[in-house]
């Protein structure tokens, strides 16, 4: 513990630490979810923060292809579509911060196409904190020479002796630079890779003045959270671990509220679900409840169902700030659709950071046909038979098939027990194809939409054939937190910013121009050359035609 | 056995399920937390591992969380890579939280008396064929 720590001056000028109360919104739960529903519950409710995680698993590697292909791309696009109708406005009437890790594999770009609908709205003095230092791709070499070998957690390969392209590699980051980035007054703070729960844990070591104490005391961004809490907070680990617990109940957005319940009868209008508010204190205490217009239902039951969803073992639920014991938590119905959250330990915060990478497989292709008839599923099966023989000659070719219909949700082992003998009315028979060799893919998509003449009588429902695309595979990691943390930055931009970078992109433009209009002259020079010219500035413009007179003049 | 009958799990938790990078992860959470011993006692490793079967490419692990009367089983390598490399159409999961929910599981019929779970539904075979009395 570090000597010398004092209460921060705005705990001293008469908030006691305990008495702060955070409503914080969860507005969704990856790039995908409802696009405008924020909107709504930044209207209806009363929020002090509003968190959003877009990212799954996989979601960043598709973004950093993205960014590959345009530097201005790889973020969650679906973020201006709600801040520019009308999110950004309620955001700056209400004072209400944005936590969000839409940044993706760019975060940069995010926050200056965010800082355009600032300015558009006339918020010039929005401050939007950029965080990056997720992102390894580029230090990766420097890692492997290290003897940094990025072992799978999984298979145990080691990612420095892969033949595969490596897409992305971001390491999950915690809450330290989200609370430092608001302690320094951002409006909204966009990140890359965090974890999903420390997007409301940053949010707390603000509001309850832990940030603000690590300012006063000089503590660097890479000493332990727990650290951070002003003198005279007890047990720190565990209201982190309360934190957590908070952010990983509403980080799925309305799955807390009565999306994808087992109560799904009970769930009163699923067409208009809500969104949910977690009020979460200074001193670890926790209900979570829903905005309260709209369909759902926030009780015990619902909220235990995403306790346990995603999570190993619950003695160690692990986020980059604490490791968290879920075994005594208990929750419990305090009044109408709010549910007390107790009982959270925290155990340590974790020396290491999960890493999670991508790298390139093989191709894929997936594609269904619908199969009728009496013995529907004996003409599937010979669908499915005839579809492999026609593409034995593809050796590299993995194909899986499922009859759906057939119990393919039921687990394997006891389903033949189970299912009816009697045939379904129908079978979807779904394929889904790999190969390293993409043409093999491609034969696959061919194949499959000529069944429907050449099989078994009472096969339909075909679509465009399927197109490869890559696999990605995933390629969890661990690495010391010590070789990420010092590389983490927090960069505050503001409209201002954007304008300077708009005056470089104007400089690149007039250049640019520059030297078309010198090529322009060069190929008008050349007679031979004119066809191309023509294409390039249109046959039939004035000006074209005009200096196609000068030439032949 | 006479002292043991089979129950629809749903008469005695509900669920969710959900990815984690290769492996399944089964929330179960007890329909009330004194049922906690039965659900525990009823969807063991090795029950898993006889539903499961050739899905499974790793250990199946079952851990209690008796604040809320739950558990938690993990498929270790159960969606075929996951991620994008699964070739599954469920390649997250998710169904089985609740398809596991109409499969019979076996409970001690005089524990379930005591903690007041329901035979209604029972039957004496594990498919629900033969109803008890």
């Amino acid at each position: 513990m570090p000597p010398g720590r004092v209460l921060t001056s705005k705990i001293e000028r008469g908030h006691a630490a305990e008495s702060y109360t955070a409503r914080i919104g969860g507005a969704g739960g990856f790039w995908g979810d409802r696009v405008l529903e924020p909107v709504e519950l930044l209207k209806h409710e009363k929020l002090d923060y509003i968190m959003f995680d877009y990212l799954a698993e996989l979601t960043l590697s598709i973004m950093a292809k993205q960014r590959a292909r345009n530097s201005e791309t790889g973020w969650a696009t679906d973020l201006v579509d709600w801040l520019s109708q009308g999110g950004l406005t309620e955001l700056q009437a209400q004072g209400v911060k944005l936590v969000t890790n839409a940044g993706g594999a760019n975060p940069e770009s995010c926050a200056r196409a965010v800082l355009e609908i600032a300015r558009n709205n006339g918020w010039n003095n929005c401050k939007i904190a950029v965080v990056t230092g997720d992102d390894l791709l580029a230090r990766l070499d420097f890692l492997f020479a290290d003897g940094h070998h990025l072992s799978h957690m999984e298979t145990e390969e080691l990612l420095s002796e892969t033949e595969a392209t490596i897409i992305a590699s971001n390491a999950y980051l915690g809450a330290g630079p989200i609370g430092a980035a608001l302690e320094a007054g951002a409006d909204l703070v966009i990140t890359g890779r965090v974890a999903d729960a420390s997007m409301l844990v940053g949010c707390m070591l603000h509001k309850s003045g832990w940030a603000a104490n690590a300012v006063e005391l000089g503590l660097s961004r890479t000493e332990k959270i727990a650290d951070w809490a002003p003198e005279g907070v007890t047990s720190p680990l565990d209201i982190l671990a309360q934190w957590t617990v908070a952010g990983h109940l509403i980080e799925c957005g309305s799955q807390v509220c009565g999306g994808n319940s087992s109560d799904w009868q009970t769930i009163p209008d699923l067409d208009d679900l809500a969104l949910p508010v977690a009020e979460v204190g200074a001193d670890g205490s926790v209900v979570i409840t829903r905005a309260l217009r709209g369909g759902g239902r926030v009780d015990r039951r619902i909220v235990a169902e995403q306790l346990i969803y995603e999570i190993g073992d619950p003695a160690a639920y692990i986020t980059p700030d604490v490791v968290v014991d879920l075994r005594q938590v208990t929750l419990s119905d305090e009044s109408h659709e709010r549910v007390t959250v107790m009982g959270a330990r925290g155990l340590s915060q974790p020396k290491d950071l999960k890493i999670s990478g991508a790298v390139e497989a093989g191709w894929f292709a997936a594609s269904s046909l619908l199969v009728s008839g009496p013995d529907s599923r004996a003409r599937a099966t010979l669908c499915d038979e005839t579809l492999r023989g026609r593409l034995d000659c593809c050796e590299d070719l993995e194909i899986h098939s499922e009859l759906v219909g057939t119990g393919i949700t039921l687990p394997p082992g006891i389903a033949i027990q189970m299912v009816n003998r009697e045939d379904p009315p129908e079978v979807l028979i779904r394929w889904a194809a790999t190969s390293h060799d993409r043409e093999e893919v491609i034969r696959f998509g061919r194949e499959v939409a000529p069944l429907v003449l050449t099989g078994p009588g009472g096969v339909c429902g075909y679509g465009a054939r399927a197109r490869p695309r890559r696999q990605l595979r995933h390629w969890p990691s661990l690495l010391p937190r010590e070789l990420v943390e010092p590389q983490v930055k927090v960069e505050i931009l503001t409209v201002a910013d954007l304008l300077r970078s708009t005056d470089r992109l104007e400089f690149i433009r007039s250049r640019t121009r520059r030297f078309v209009a010198r090529l322009q002259v060069e190929l008008e020079e050349r007679e031979w050359t004119r066809p191309i010219a023509r294409r390039i500035y249109g046959s039939d413009g004035e000006n074209t035609k005009k200096r196609e007179e000068e030439v032949a003049g | 056995m006479t002292s043991c009958a089979w129950v629809p799990l749903s008469e005695l938790a509900h669920g969710r399920s959900g990815d984690k990078g290769d492996c399944i992860n089964i929330g179960l959470v007890a329909h009330q937390r004194e049922w906690l011993e039965l659900l525990s006692a009823a969807v063991t490793p090795d029950l898993l591992r006889e539903w499961f079967g050739d899905m499974l490419r790793g250990e199946v692990r079952v851990w209690e969380l008796p604040g809320i009367g739950a558990i938690n089983c993990l498929l270790e390598g159960a969606l075929g890579g996951g991620g994008t490399t699964s070739l599954m159409l469920d390649a997250q999961g998710k169904a089985w939280g609740q398809s596991v929910l109409r499969l019979r599981v076996p409970v001690d019929i005089s524990r379930a008396r005591a903690l007041g779970l329901s035979l209604n539904a029972a039957s004496v075979d594990r498919f629900g064929e033969v109803p008890l009395d």
